[in-house]
């Protein structure tokens, strides 16, 4: 990408650190999980999507 | 993103983001999660706060760092970078607690004209989504990247 590209971008600078992937397979806030998952029961996605 | 924010690590699958918060109460490690729900591509977002002598992580904690501006643009930056890998996921958030969702649904309103021309961003009100307008109090929020 070049300079004026990346000044233009969105995009935000993110170092990888292999060191979090030991969170990957954990959920670290269930309770936040779990409403998800309740409220996404209860009213669905956008109408632009169908579940 | 032009605004101040704090420099993110991630996890080798963009899931997990860690980044330090700083200021008069010191060096906070926050980490953000996006999980998946039951429904595919659709996933939570959280974030709070790593307690250094346990290693558990309080979604809670009142840091009082005098940063939730620039803390607020870093889970922005999370997003951005979460749904870059994950194009297809839309993103579920809502606070801990009430005032934490006004808390941002104003950093919504402020990053909304950064963001509009990338993600449709939607508000749950009275369990219904719309799209997301300034000034309306949402109980919870979700976005998508745009198809373009």
């Amino acid at each position: 990408m070049k300079i004026e590209e990346l000044n233009k971008s969105i995009l935000p600078i993110v170092r990888i650190d292999k060191s979090l992937d030991k969170y990957e397979n954990k959920v670290l806030f269930p309770e936040k999980l779990a409403q998800a998952n309740e409220a996404i029961k209860t009213i669905g996605l956008p109408k632009k999507k169908a579940l | 993103m032009k605004l101040d924010k704090y420099e993110l690590n991630a996890g080798s699958n963009f899931v997990v983001f860690e980044f330090i918060s700083e200021g008069p109460q010191g060096a906070i490690k926050k980490l953000i999660q996006f999980t998946e729900t039951t429904y595919i591509d659709v996933y939570n977002l959280a974030f709070g706060d790593e307690d250094a002598k346990t290693g558990n992580i309080n979604d809670l904690a009142i840091s009082n760092n005098g940063d939730s501006e620039k803390v607020l643009a870093t889970v922005v930056a999370a997003v951005i970078a979460f749904t870059e890998k994950h194009p297809d996921a839309w993103v579920y958030a809502r606070g801990s607690t009430q005032s934490r969702t006004r808390l941002y649904r104003m950093g919504i309103a402020k990053y909304l004209s950064e963001i509009s021309n990338e993600f449709e961003v939607y508000g749950q009100i009275q369990n219904e989504w719309e799209i997301f307008q300034l000034n309306v109090e949402y109980d919870a929020f979700l976005t998508q990247r745009k198809k373009h």
